[in-house]
Protein backbone atom coordinates (compact mmCIF):
# COMPACT_ATOMS: atom_id res chain seq x y z
CA UNK A 1 0.00 0.00 0.00
CA UNK A 2 1.11 3.53 -0.63
CA UNK A 3 2.58 5.53 2.19
CA UNK A 4 0.89 8.90 2.52
CA UNK A 5 2.82 10.25 5.49
CA UNK A 6 4.90 13.05 4.02
CA UNK A 7 8.64 12.97 4.00
CA UNK A 8 9.12 14.79 7.25
CA UNK A 9 12.68 15.79 6.46
CA UNK A 10 11.72 17.71 3.36
CA UNK A 11 8.13 18.81 3.91
CA UNK A 12 7.42 21.66 6.28
CA UNK A 13 4.66 21.60 8.84
CA UNK A 14 1.85 23.78 7.51
CA UNK A 15 1.52 25.92 10.62
CA UNK A 16 -0.80 28.31 8.80
CA UNK A 17 -3.31 25.53 8.35
CA UNK A 18 -2.93 24.45 11.98
CA UNK A 19 -3.47 28.03 13.16
CA UNK A 20 -6.55 28.40 11.03
CA UNK A 21 -7.99 25.15 12.42
CA UNK A 22 -7.19 26.21 15.98
CA UNK A 23 -8.87 29.57 15.44
CA UNK A 24 -11.97 27.98 13.98
CA UNK A 25 -12.95 26.41 17.32
CA UNK A 26 -10.93 28.65 19.59
CA UNK A 27 -13.80 29.93 21.72
CA UNK A 28 -15.23 26.61 22.77
CA UNK A 29 -11.94 24.73 23.07
CA UNK A 30 -10.12 27.40 25.06
CA UNK A 31 -13.13 27.69 27.32
CA UNK A 32 -13.04 23.94 27.94
CA UNK A 33 -9.30 24.10 28.63
CA UNK A 34 -9.68 26.95 31.10
CA UNK A 35 -12.60 25.28 32.90
CA UNK A 36 -10.53 22.23 33.85
CA UNK A 37 -10.12 22.42 37.63
CA UNK A 38 -7.59 19.56 37.71
CA UNK A 39 -9.91 17.70 40.05
CA UNK A 40 -8.92 14.37 38.42
CA UNK A 41 -12.47 13.07 38.72
CA UNK A 42 -12.33 12.17 35.03
CA UNK A 43 -9.47 9.75 35.67
CA UNK A 44 -11.37 6.71 36.87
CA UNK A 45 -13.93 6.96 34.09
CA UNK A 46 -11.15 6.08 31.62
CA UNK A 47 -10.79 2.33 31.21
CA UNK A 48 -7.23 2.73 29.92
CA UNK A 49 -6.27 4.63 33.09
CA UNK A 50 -7.67 1.80 35.17
CA UNK A 51 -6.10 -0.88 32.99
CA UNK A 52 -2.64 0.69 33.15
CA UNK A 53 -2.61 0.76 36.95
CA UNK A 54 -3.73 4.37 37.23
CA UNK A 55 -0.82 5.70 35.20
CA UNK A 56 -1.46 9.49 35.16
CA UNK A 57 -0.62 9.79 31.47
CA UNK A 58 -3.91 8.02 30.72
CA UNK A 59 -5.99 10.56 32.63
CA UNK A 60 -8.39 12.26 30.19
CA UNK A 61 -7.38 15.70 31.48
CA UNK A 62 -3.68 14.90 31.01
CA UNK A 63 -4.31 13.77 27.45
CA UNK A 64 -6.23 16.92 26.54
CA UNK A 65 -3.84 19.35 28.20
CA UNK A 66 -0.81 17.71 26.58
CA UNK A 67 -2.28 17.59 23.10
CA UNK A 68 -4.81 20.29 22.33
CA UNK A 69 -3.73 22.41 25.30
CA UNK A 70 -0.15 22.52 24.07
CA UNK A 71 -1.25 23.24 20.51
CA UNK A 72 -3.06 26.33 21.74
CA UNK A 73 -0.22 27.27 24.06
CA UNK A 74 2.25 27.12 21.18
CA UNK A 75 -0.29 28.91 18.94
CA UNK A 76 0.17 26.25 16.31
CA UNK A 77 3.90 26.82 15.94
CA UNK A 78 4.87 23.17 16.13
CA UNK A 79 7.24 20.76 14.41
CA UNK A 80 7.01 17.15 13.23
CA UNK A 81 8.45 15.83 16.48
CA UNK A 82 5.71 17.53 18.44
CA UNK A 83 2.98 16.30 16.08
CA UNK A 84 4.25 12.75 16.45
CA UNK A 85 4.22 13.09 20.23
CA UNK A 86 0.61 14.20 20.07
CA UNK A 87 -0.17 11.34 17.72
CA UNK A 88 0.84 8.93 20.47
CA UNK A 89 -1.33 10.69 23.04
CA UNK A 90 -4.49 11.05 20.95
CA UNK A 91 -4.42 7.66 19.24
CA UNK A 92 -2.43 5.29 21.41
CA UNK A 93 -3.49 6.56 24.82
CA UNK A 94 -7.11 7.26 23.87
CA UNK A 95 -9.50 5.11 21.84
CA UNK A 96 -12.21 7.80 21.80
CA UNK A 97 -14.75 5.51 23.44
CA UNK A 98 -16.47 8.66 24.71
CA UNK A 99 -17.00 7.34 28.22
CA UNK A 100 -14.90 9.92 30.09
CA UNK A 101 -16.89 11.92 32.60
CA UNK A 102 -16.26 15.49 33.68
CA UNK A 103 -18.35 16.90 36.56
CA UNK A 104 -17.97 20.42 35.14
CA UNK A 105 -19.23 19.31 31.75
CA UNK A 106 -16.08 19.55 29.66
CA UNK A 107 -16.53 17.35 26.62
CA UNK A 108 -13.20 15.57 26.49
CA UNK A 109 -13.90 13.36 23.43
CA UNK A 110 -14.61 16.37 21.21
CA UNK A 111 -11.29 17.90 22.29
CA UNK A 112 -9.33 14.74 21.55
CA UNK A 113 -11.16 14.42 18.23
CA UNK A 114 -10.25 18.01 17.41
CA UNK A 115 -6.59 17.37 18.28
CA UNK A 116 -6.73 14.38 15.92
CA UNK A 117 -8.17 16.57 13.17
CA UNK A 118 -5.30 19.01 13.55
CA UNK A 119 -2.70 16.23 13.45
CA UNK A 120 -4.50 14.63 10.49
CA UNK A 121 -4.35 17.94 8.63
CA UNK A 122 -0.59 17.37 8.38
CA UNK A 123 -1.09 13.79 7.15
CA UNK A 124 0.06 12.41 10.49
CA UNK A 125 -2.06 9.49 11.69
CA UNK A 126 -1.48 5.86 12.68
CA UNK A 127 -0.43 3.47 9.94
CA UNK A 128 -1.91 0.37 11.46
CA UNK A 129 -0.49 -2.11 8.98
CA UNK A 130 3.08 -0.92 9.04
CA UNK A 131 5.70 -1.99 11.52
CA UNK A 132 7.69 0.98 12.71
CA UNK A 133 9.58 1.89 15.87
CA UNK A 134 6.60 3.95 16.95
CA UNK A 135 4.04 1.26 16.10
CA UNK A 136 1.95 0.35 19.11
CA UNK A 137 0.19 -2.65 17.65
CA UNK B 1 -15.68 -4.58 14.35
CA UNK B 2 -17.42 -3.85 11.07
CA UNK B 3 -15.53 -4.86 7.95
CA UNK B 4 -16.08 -3.24 4.58
CA UNK B 5 -14.54 -3.22 1.12
CA UNK B 6 -14.27 -0.52 -1.50
CA UNK B 7 -16.78 -0.57 -4.33
CA UNK B 8 -15.46 -0.89 -7.88
CA UNK B 9 -14.20 2.48 -9.13
CA UNK B 10 -16.63 2.50 -12.07
CA UNK B 11 -19.58 2.15 -9.71
CA UNK B 12 -18.34 5.04 -7.56
CA UNK B 13 -17.68 7.18 -10.63
CA UNK B 14 -21.15 6.56 -11.94
CA UNK B 15 -22.66 7.83 -8.69
CA UNK B 16 -20.62 11.00 -8.35
CA UNK B 17 -19.69 12.15 -11.82
CA UNK B 18 -22.51 14.65 -12.17
CA UNK B 19 -21.37 16.64 -9.11
CA UNK B 20 -18.67 19.22 -9.51
CA UNK B 21 -17.64 19.71 -5.89
CA UNK B 22 -17.36 16.38 -4.14
CA UNK B 23 -16.18 15.72 -0.59
CA UNK B 24 -14.94 12.23 0.21
CA UNK B 25 -15.49 11.69 3.92
CA UNK B 26 -13.28 9.15 5.68
CA UNK B 27 -14.06 7.41 8.94
CA UNK B 28 -11.48 6.91 11.69
CA UNK B 29 -13.40 3.95 13.14
CA UNK B 30 -13.85 0.39 11.90
CA UNK B 31 -13.31 1.06 8.21
CA UNK B 32 -10.04 2.76 9.03
CA UNK B 33 -8.91 -0.30 10.96
CA UNK B 34 -9.80 -2.65 8.10
CA UNK B 35 -7.85 -0.39 5.70
CA UNK B 36 -10.78 0.59 3.50
CA UNK B 37 -12.12 3.92 4.72
CA UNK B 38 -9.44 5.76 6.72
CA UNK B 39 -7.57 8.91 5.81
CA UNK B 40 -5.05 7.04 3.66
CA UNK B 41 -7.75 5.20 1.73
CA UNK B 42 -9.64 8.46 1.18
CA UNK B 43 -6.48 9.86 -0.42
CA UNK B 44 -6.04 6.81 -2.61
CA UNK B 45 -9.66 6.83 -3.77
CA UNK B 46 -9.53 10.53 -4.57
CA UNK B 47 -6.36 10.00 -6.63
CA UNK B 48 -8.07 7.21 -8.58
CA UNK B 49 -11.21 9.27 -9.05
CA UNK B 50 -9.32 12.37 -10.15
CA UNK B 51 -7.21 10.50 -12.70
CA UNK B 52 -10.12 8.56 -14.09
CA UNK B 53 -12.58 11.45 -14.26
CA UNK B 54 -10.02 13.75 -15.84
CA UNK B 55 -9.44 11.22 -18.60
CA UNK B 56 -13.16 11.19 -19.31
CA UNK B 57 -13.32 14.98 -19.32
CA UNK B 58 -15.50 15.23 -16.21
CA UNK B 59 -15.28 18.30 -14.03
CA UNK B 60 -15.68 16.57 -10.65
CA UNK B 61 -13.18 17.82 -8.08
CA UNK B 62 -12.93 15.48 -5.09
CA UNK B 63 -11.60 16.83 -1.80
CA UNK B 64 -11.18 14.88 1.39
CA UNK B 65 -11.86 15.08 5.10
CA UNK B 66 -11.76 12.36 7.74
CA UNK B 67 -13.74 12.43 10.96
CA UNK B 68 -13.11 10.13 13.87
CA UNK B 69 -16.38 8.23 13.61
CA UNK B 70 -19.24 8.72 11.20
CA UNK B 71 -21.68 6.90 13.49
CA UNK B 72 -21.47 9.39 16.35
CA UNK B 73 -22.79 12.97 16.30
CA UNK B 74 -20.08 14.14 18.71
CA UNK B 75 -17.53 14.03 15.91
CA UNK B 76 -19.47 15.99 13.32
CA UNK B 77 -19.05 19.68 14.23
CA UNK B 78 -15.83 20.08 12.24
CA UNK B 79 -17.39 18.45 9.20
CA UNK B 80 -20.50 20.65 9.45
CA UNK B 81 -18.49 23.73 8.51
CA UNK B 82 -16.79 22.02 5.59
CA UNK B 83 -19.66 19.98 4.14
CA UNK B 84 -21.77 23.01 3.30
CA UNK B 85 -19.29 23.98 0.56
CA UNK B 86 -19.83 20.79 -1.44
CA UNK B 87 -22.44 19.56 -3.89
CA UNK B 88 -22.30 15.93 -2.75
CA UNK B 89 -20.65 13.71 -0.16
CA UNK B 90 -19.00 10.36 -0.74
CA UNK B 91 -18.78 8.37 2.48
CA UNK B 92 -16.10 5.83 3.26
CA UNK B 93 -17.85 4.52 6.37
CA UNK B 94 -19.95 1.41 6.87
CA UNK B 95 -23.64 1.47 5.96
CA UNK B 96 -24.53 2.81 9.41
CA UNK B 97 -22.12 5.72 8.99
CA UNK B 98 -23.37 6.56 5.50
CA UNK B 99 -26.95 6.73 6.75
CA UNK B 100 -25.96 8.87 9.71
CA UNK B 101 -24.14 11.22 7.36
CA UNK B 102 -27.17 11.39 5.06
CA UNK B 103 -29.45 12.15 8.04
CA UNK B 104 -27.08 14.88 9.20
CA UNK B 105 -27.11 16.63 5.81
CA UNK B 106 -30.52 15.82 4.35
CA UNK B 107 -30.14 18.51 1.68
CA UNK B 108 -26.99 16.88 0.24
CA UNK B 109 -26.76 13.77 -1.90
CA UNK B 110 -24.69 11.22 0.02
CA UNK B 111 -23.14 8.17 -1.67
CA UNK B 112 -21.47 5.07 -0.27
CA UNK B 113 -17.96 4.30 -1.50
CA UNK B 114 -17.83 1.00 0.38
CA UNK B 115 -19.81 -2.19 0.67
CA UNK B 116 -20.24 -3.26 4.28
CA UNK B 117 -19.43 -6.93 4.44
CA UNK B 118 -19.63 -8.30 7.96
CA UNK B 119 -18.99 -8.11 11.69
CA UNK B 120 -15.67 -9.79 12.17
CA UNK B 121 -12.33 -10.17 13.84
CA UNK B 122 -8.76 -9.23 12.93
CA UNK B 123 -7.18 -12.59 12.29
CA UNK B 124 -3.88 -11.04 11.23
CA UNK B 125 -2.72 -7.83 9.56
CA UNK B 126 -5.11 -7.29 6.66
CA UNK B 127 -6.96 -10.57 7.34
CA UNK B 128 -10.50 -10.32 8.65
CA UNK B 129 -13.04 -13.04 9.26
CA UNK B 130 -16.74 -13.00 9.87
CA UNK B 131 -17.69 -14.42 13.25
CA UNK B 132 -21.11 -13.01 14.05
CA UNK B 133 -24.37 -12.46 12.17
CA UNK B 134 -25.84 -10.37 15.01
CA UNK B 135 -28.83 -12.73 15.26
CA UNK B 136 -29.59 -11.36 18.77
CA UNK B 137 -30.00 -14.81 20.30
CA UNK B 138 -26.47 -15.87 21.11
CA UNK B 139 -26.16 -19.50 22.13
CA UNK B 140 -22.49 -20.15 21.50
CA UNK B 141 -22.04 -21.01 25.17
CA UNK B 142 -23.53 -24.37 24.25
CA UNK B 143 -21.51 -24.81 21.07
CA UNK B 144 -18.02 -24.37 22.46
CA UNK B 145 -17.77 -20.72 21.46
CA UNK B 146 -18.24 -21.50 17.76
CA UNK B 147 -21.21 -19.92 16.00
CA UNK B 148 -22.91 -22.29 13.55
CA UNK B 149 -25.17 -19.49 12.31
CA UNK B 150 -22.10 -17.73 10.94
CA UNK B 151 -19.71 -20.54 10.24
CA UNK B 152 -22.02 -23.24 8.87
CA UNK B 153 -22.90 -22.69 5.20
CA UNK B 154 -26.51 -23.59 6.01
CA UNK B 155 -26.60 -21.87 9.42
CA UNK B 156 -27.77 -25.13 10.97
CA UNK B 157 -28.65 -25.02 14.66
CA UNK B 158 -28.93 -28.66 15.55
CA UNK B 159 -26.00 -30.61 14.24
CA UNK B 160 -24.39 -30.99 10.83
CA UNK B 161 -26.02 -31.84 7.55
CA UNK B 162 -24.89 -34.95 5.73
CA UNK B 163 -22.25 -33.11 3.77
CA UNK B 164 -19.31 -33.16 6.17
CA UNK B 165 -16.26 -34.85 4.67
CA UNK B 166 -14.09 -37.33 6.54
CA UNK B 167 -11.56 -34.54 6.97
CA UNK B 168 -14.14 -32.37 8.68
CA UNK B 169 -14.68 -30.02 5.76
CA UNK B 170 -17.88 -28.51 4.40
CA UNK B 171 -19.43 -29.88 1.23
CA UNK B 172 -19.59 -26.34 -0.12
CA UNK B 173 -15.80 -26.07 -0.25
CA UNK B 174 -12.92 -28.30 0.71
CA UNK B 175 -11.21 -25.27 2.25
CA UNK B 176 -14.08 -24.48 4.59
CA UNK B 177 -14.11 -26.29 7.92
CA UNK B 178 -17.46 -27.79 8.91
CA UNK B 179 -18.67 -25.66 11.82
CA UNK B 180 -20.36 -28.62 13.48
CA UNK B 181 -17.24 -30.74 13.18
CA UNK B 182 -15.32 -27.92 14.88
CA UNK B 183 -18.00 -27.71 17.58
CA UNK B 184 -17.82 -31.47 18.12
CA UNK B 185 -14.04 -31.36 18.51
CA UNK B 186 -14.14 -28.38 20.89
CA UNK B 187 -16.86 -29.83 23.11
CA UNK B 188 -15.16 -33.23 23.16
CA UNK B 189 -11.87 -31.64 24.25
CA UNK B 190 -13.71 -29.76 26.98
CA UNK B 191 -15.60 -32.87 28.15
CA UNK B 192 -18.95 -31.22 27.35
CA UNK B 193 -20.06 -33.37 24.47
CA UNK B 194 -23.52 -33.85 25.97
CA UNK B 195 -24.24 -30.23 24.91
CA UNK B 196 -24.36 -31.29 21.30
CA UNK B 197 -27.39 -33.45 21.99
CA UNK B 198 -29.47 -30.58 23.34
CA UNK B 199 -32.09 -29.67 20.77
CA UNK B 200 -32.30 -25.94 20.32
CA UNK B 201 -35.69 -24.43 19.55
CA UNK B 202 -36.22 -22.57 16.30
CA UNK B 203 -34.72 -19.07 16.31
CA UNK B 204 -36.80 -15.97 15.93
CA UNK B 205 -34.39 -14.29 13.48
CA UNK B 206 -34.86 -11.03 15.31
CA UNK B 207 -32.29 -9.33 13.13
CA UNK B 208 -34.82 -9.21 10.32
CA UNK B 209 -36.29 -6.12 11.96
CA UNK B 210 -34.50 -2.88 12.73
CA UNK B 211 -32.88 -2.89 16.14
CA UNK B 212 -32.90 -0.22 18.83
CA UNK B 213 -31.28 -0.68 22.19
CA UNK B 214 -31.48 1.70 25.11
CA UNK B 215 -29.29 0.71 28.00
CA UNK B 216 -31.22 -0.04 31.17
CA UNK B 217 -29.55 2.81 33.04
CA UNK B 218 -30.71 5.31 30.40
CA UNK B 219 -34.30 4.19 29.94
CA UNK B 220 -35.68 6.93 32.17
CA UNK B 221 -33.82 9.59 30.22
CA UNK B 222 -35.31 8.54 26.89
CA UNK B 223 -38.78 7.58 28.13
CA UNK B 224 -41.52 9.11 25.98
Amino acid sequence: MNQTIPNQETKKVDTKKIKSLLNRRKGKMKRFLSYCAHCSLCAESCFLYMKYKKDPKYMPSYKVINSLGKLYKKRGNVDWKFLNEIKGIVWKNCVLCGRCYCPIGIHVPSMIAFARTIVRSQEVYPQLDEASPESWL
Amino acid sequence: MIVAERKPLDEIKEMVKSYKKLLTVGCGGCTSICYTGGQREVGLLNEDLKNSLEKEGMATQPDSFTIERQCNADFYPELDEIARNYDALLSMACGAGVQFLADRYPEKPVFPALNTIFVGIDKDVGWFEENCRTCRECFIGETGGICPVTRCAKSLFNGPCGGTSREGKCEVSKDTPCAWYEIFKRLKDQGRLENILKVKPAREWKNQTRGTMIHEAYQKRYAK
